[in-house]
């Protein structure tokens, strides 16, 4: 961490950036986020196992923009939205300084998106033990079984939105659930709505999910959400040998391969 | 507030003898804004439209469904016919009772209730309908034919002659192509050089047409009426602006052992050379794979034999830009080798050939001077035999199409043989005859009745060698499958005719279809054979499928009245059910966020970014545009779409959101 | 009580399969009334919003059909459609959407005898499933919570 902190200083000392992006002490032992703008403040940054919010979230927020040209401490999760975002043309090399940092507090620096793409390839982004476990539990369960659990465990939200709110990937203006013409999901946090709303997220962030579970932490009521973009990711490598955020041209859902899968398909 | 009209139709009885059309009509009449509903006999007929127009008038419609026919059948009609009484044509939609309902089901109440069910459907589909107004396209009055054979030459002429310019690409040094290969053809024995040389002259001295030999199309972008074509003159290493043509240079050349692929490989040529003596341009290029100086870096004898100095060995290919509003396809096809058939020795029988080597053969200006000799020893061959359908129609070799011209081919490579050798004896294995065409039939029955030619129908199994003589096994299916031997001195195999090798790759940077065999697919078999599925783009002569010099001809001329009629207009209208991206009041402008997922989701590439300035100037952001020009109104980037900011005119979310949901309201 | 009536709803593509339903037509071939078609310009054009909100109004099957791949008259909209129903119908089944009542399939404008079978056996199929409640009454829930208030 002290690296971090020596090159977070620097950069805003020399004015290479205006604010730092990254996590302090929060209340209740959370850590959150952090905007640093005077050397001064730099001492405040600390990086642990806790700090899991994507801070890439920030990076596209217009409140965050009008600080200036930020340096980011960016984790693998928060480098992968990096680069799915570039993809995505939110961001561009020359606006941001990413501050890559290990597991273990080191600072690595980037020259560019491309070096962090291939940086990211001694990180394949894939399930662990525990979420496939938790992914064949679900699958494993009777269809009735399975829609029995999903309307229990959604009828809990409430369309706070908070899920969208941390979500690096939902940086739309205008959101689908806000167009109204026609009104795809229905406003009212009711079953109909909740349901819709979740699988259109899931389906939305098919292909562009970095599986960092900000969208489930942020949740007040836990909801097990992150398991419908799981379920994605699993599924798009599985069937359609994705392989994580690239940079090169092409998006899961706006691709093709002729011999794609069609046994389903008479 | 909506003032649907309903119109349902009788079509004499094709409806009304399963519809309950009255009930249809009645029960339409109390939907939700429908203001008038009426039934009558035949909906398309003079009188049924202007029942519509009338209608439109006195009820003062907002919008029409007329629940008939197929839409794919009338709905130009209906829209005309709303479009006539003032009603913007894009405000009527088709219910299909016909062949969605009444054709396919028995007189029910249910066939009746689903004709009400799809009508309701698209009554709130019309409740969301737009008025549009077609799309206006300028356009480049300059075609590019891609292809020298038969078809690009009269394709050329032909739209040259109604005063437009044409840029004409061939990749080979000469224009000409098979035809200028073949010796004379059926079924009038013409000679093939004698009608076509001429053809080819006019096209070198067109002042419409621009040549470019030895060339190739690199790119292209944009689309019809404003095409951007990247062209590669492959260098020639001759300055044909000075060459002469005098010959000094390639009688010099000391490699003279590459096979000659006008003459079929037959013979041999120099590395700088000129295809044929005929050829258009008639000025040498150097072949650079087959150059010793190209290759060894020692040489340079043509050059100090050019009087003009027209050598540079240090020219570059070229890459030029040309701007062009219609084109025209007309690359030709390949034939199969002999190497191609194991049955028959794998090409390693120097006396089995193909039908492209025969016809260098009997040619006055092929390698024997059209003496037909064998190119293993010269002899002159005493017994021939011709073998229809080598590869065509044989599944278990990939080509399961028959390639047309072969049976005719034959009959007159036989009956030439039979001119030229008069004690000799010719043979045709054939599956069927197919003669279809113009004194055809004549033709080939001439060639078994006067010229003796004999005619066994059955298929070859074998050819093998045997003491200087090919031994050819076969089977006579006209005499209960009796083998028959036949110990030739020469075999002709009418090899099938195939796409050409660099097809798909073609296909591909013009963005039009090609079938299984990779030959270019036509945007309809019957109704659409000269146009592709890309606007703007043709096709002409075996480039689509084999056919014969009439047929290619015919089709050329018919791509140039394409592209006579697409240039007789100086601004193109098109249908604009094309997707647009949607543009609101400031600060947003528009909800979309500019991701540009939908670029690689568009087949058209018509997906562009546009900037998106406040008054001062300054970017605020960057969305997506969809080019109208390229834009061909699939709706896969409305799909796509996560914020919905792209939609889809005629085919909108909120026109297939409420006729999903009205479907099945009960 | 008579025998259950599935509502079987199509989402077709105009170039192919409508046309194929077309000749279906012409060829006289008979089919159950359950279907009602909707007619796109292509398979890459249906939103996969609109297979819920036909189940949300009571569809108690869906077809999805258009070109055979290769011939998408917009060359590579049906790849694309092909790419999302694999997305789509994982995430459909983890959820418990029973996509047994979603049939997909390619049925080109010759194919009119096929059309006339996809409609027949996906009748037969939804029929033998029975009616498709259970989305249903999510949505229903929906109308009760606000005519109620």
């Amino acid at each position: 961490m002290v690296d971090v902190k020596k090159k977070a200083a620097e950069l805003l000392s020399s004015e290479a950036v205006k604010v730092i992006i990254g996590y302090t002490e929060g209340t209740g032992g959370k850590p959150r986020a952090a905007f640093i703008q005077n050397v001064a403040d730099v001492e405040k940054l600390i990086f642990n196992s806790q700090c899991v919010m994507n801070l890439a979230v920030y990076l596209t927020k217009a409140e965050i923009k009008k600080l200036g040209k930020p340096a980011i401490v960016a984790p693998v999760n928060v480098l992968r939205a990096i680069i799915q975002l570039a993809f995505e043309v939110q961001i561009q090399e020359s606006d941001i300084v990413v501050l890559g940092i290990t597991p273990d507090e080191k600072l690595v620096e980037f020259q560019s998106f491309a070096a962090i793409e291939s940086y990211l390839e001694d990180f394949k982004m894939e399930l662990d033990a525990k979420e496939k476990e938790t992914l064949a539990k679900i699958s494993g369960m009777s269809l009735e079984e399975r829609w029995a659990y999903w309307t229990e465990e959604l009828s809990e939200c409430f369309k706070c939105y908070a899920c969208r709110a941390a979500c690096p990937m939902c940086y739309c203006h205008k959101c689908a659930v806000e167009q109204n013409k026609p009104q795809w999901i229905p406003v009212a946090a009711h079953q109909l709505g909740n349901m819709e709303w979740h699988i259109m997220r899931a389906m939305h962030l098919a292909g562009r999910c970095v599986n960092c579970d900000a969208c489930h932490n942020a949740c007040p009521k836990g909801i097990n959400l992150n398991f419908l973009t799981k379920l994605m990711l699993a599924d798009a490598q599985e069937q359609l040998g994705y392989t994580g955020p690239t940079l090169k041209e092409g998006n899961l859902l706006s691709t093709y391969n002729p011999n794609d899968q069609e046994n389903f398909i008479k | 507030m909506s003032r649907i009209g309903v119109f349902v139709c009788h079509c004499g009885e094709n409806i009304s003898s399963t519809v309950d059309v009255e009930k249809v009509a009645q029960t339409a009449a109390g939907f939700d804004g429908v203001a008038y509903s009426v039934d009558y006999k035949y909906m398309c007929s003079d009188p049924g439209q202007s029942l519509i127009k009338q209608a439109i008038k006195d009820h003062n419609l907002t919008g029409v469904v007329v629940s008939a026919c197929s839409p794919r059948m009338h709905e130009p009609t209906f829209r005309k016919a709303c479009a006539e009484a003032g009603l913007n044509g894009y405000m009527c939609e088709m219910t299909n009772l016909r062949e969605h309902c009444s054709w396919v089901h028995e007189r029910t109440e249910e066939t009746t209730e689903k004709a009400i069910d799809l009508v309701r459907m698209l009554v709130e589909k019309v409740k969301n309908d737009k008025p549009l107004e077609p799309i206006k396209v300028p356009i480049f009055k300059t075609a590019l034919v891609i292809g020298g054979g038969i078809a690009g030459i009269q394709t050329s002429l032909d739209i040259a002659n109604c005063g437009h310019k044409v840029i004409l690409v061939e990749k080979e040094p000469s224009i000409g192509g098979h035809m200028s290969q073949l010796s004379e053809t059926f079924p009038t024995l013409d000679c093939s050089q004698c009608i076509l040389t001429p053809r080819m002259v006019e096209v070198a001295q067109h002042p419409n047409i621009t040549l470019y030999t030895y060339s190739e199309l690199e790119s292209l972008e944009g689309y019809i009426g404003n095409f951007k074509a990247k062209i590669r003159k492959k260098a020639k290493s001759v300055d044909h602006s000075v060459c002469t043509g005098c010959g000094d240079c390639w009688t010099k050349c000391p490699s003279k052992k590459i096979p000659s692929e006008f003459n079929a490989g037959l013979d041999n040529r120099t590395a700088i050379y000129v295809p044929f003596p005929q050829a258009v341009p008639n000025k040498p290029v150097i072949d650079k794979d087959h150059c010793t100086y190209y290759q060894k870096g020692k040489c340079r004898l043509c050059e100090k034999n050019c009087k003009p100095g027209a050598i540079h060995f240090d020219l570059e290919d070229e890459i030029i830009e040309v701007e062009v509003g219609g084109i025209v396809v007309t690359t030709g096809f390949d034939v199969k080798g002999t190497d191609f058939f194991p049955e028959y020795g794998y090409g390693k029988y120097k006396d089995v050939i193909t039908g492209l080597q025969f016809e260098r053969l009997a040619s006055a200006s092929g390698p024997t001077l059209g003496e037909i000799k064998r190119p293993s020893d010269g002899k002159v061959p005493e017994k021939i035999v011709f073998i229809a359908c080598a590869g065509s129609r044989d599944p278990a070799k990939g080509i399961d199409y028959c390639s047309k011209i072969c049976c005719m081919y034959t009959a007159k490579h036989a009956m030439l043989y039979q001119h030229k050798v008069h004690t000799g004896k010719s043979y045709v294995f054939y599956m069927d005859i197919r003669a279809g065409g113009k004194n055809y039939e004549e033709f080939v029955r001439r060639a078994i009745e006067e010229d003796k030619v004999n005619y066994v129908r059955g298929r070859v199994s074998t050819v093998y060698e045997k003491n200087g003589k090919l031994i050819v096994k076969g089977a006579d299916t006209l005499m209960n499958g009796q083998p028959v031997e036949i110990e030739a001195d020469m075999v002709v195999l009418a090899t099938a005719g195939v796409a050409n090798c660099g097809s798909e790759e073609l296909a591909q940077k013009l963005h039009v279809s090609y079938d299984r065999y990779k030959f270019f697919a036509e945007a309809h078999p019957k109704l659409k054979p000269v146009e592709t599925n890309t606007a703007g783009i043709f096709l002409a002569g075996a480039c689509q499928a084999p056919k014969d010099i009439p047929e290619t001809v015919g089709m050329a001329s018919g791509a140039a009245a394409k592209v006579a009629a697409l240039f007789s207009q100086d601004e193109l209208k098109r249908e604009p059910l094309i997707a647009v991206v949607n543009r609101q009041m400031p600060p947003t402008f528009s909800s979309c966020v500019g991701c540009f997922l939908c670029e690689t989701a568009c087949p058209y590439r018509a997906i562009e970014r546009e900037e998106i300035k406040d008054r001062a100037g300054n970017v605020i952001k960057t969305i997506a545009k969809v080019n109208d020009g390229l834009c061909q109104g699939c709706g896969t980037c409305v799909a796509f779409c996560r914020t919905k900011s792209i939609d889809i005119q005629g085919f909108t979310n909120e026109q297939m959101y409420s006729e999903v949901m009205a479907l099945l309201n009960d | 009580m008579s025998e259950f009536e599935p509502k079987i709803v199509a989402f077709v593509c105009n170039w192919c399969t409508y046309a194929g339903a077309d000749l279906t037509g012409t060829s006289r071939i008979k089919y159950a009334t359950n279907v009602k078609i909707v007619r796109f310009p292509c398979t890459g054009r249906i939103d996969f919003m609109l297979l819920l909100k036909a189940f949300g109004e009571g569809a108690d099957g869906i077809i999805i059909s258009g070109c055979h791949p290769n011939d998408c008259h917009y060359t590579s909209g049906n790849f694309h459609a092909r790419r999302r129903w694999v997305m789509f119908r994982g995430l459909m089944n983890f959820m418990g959407i029973d996509t047994r009542r979603v049939q997909f399939s390619w049925v080109s404008a010759a194919e009119g005898a096929k059309w006339a079978e996809i409609v027949n056996t996906t009748v037969d199929e939804v029929r033998e499933l029975g009616p498709y409640t259970d989305y249903k009454k999510v949505a229903d829930y929906l109308e009760t919570e606000v005519t109620n208030g």
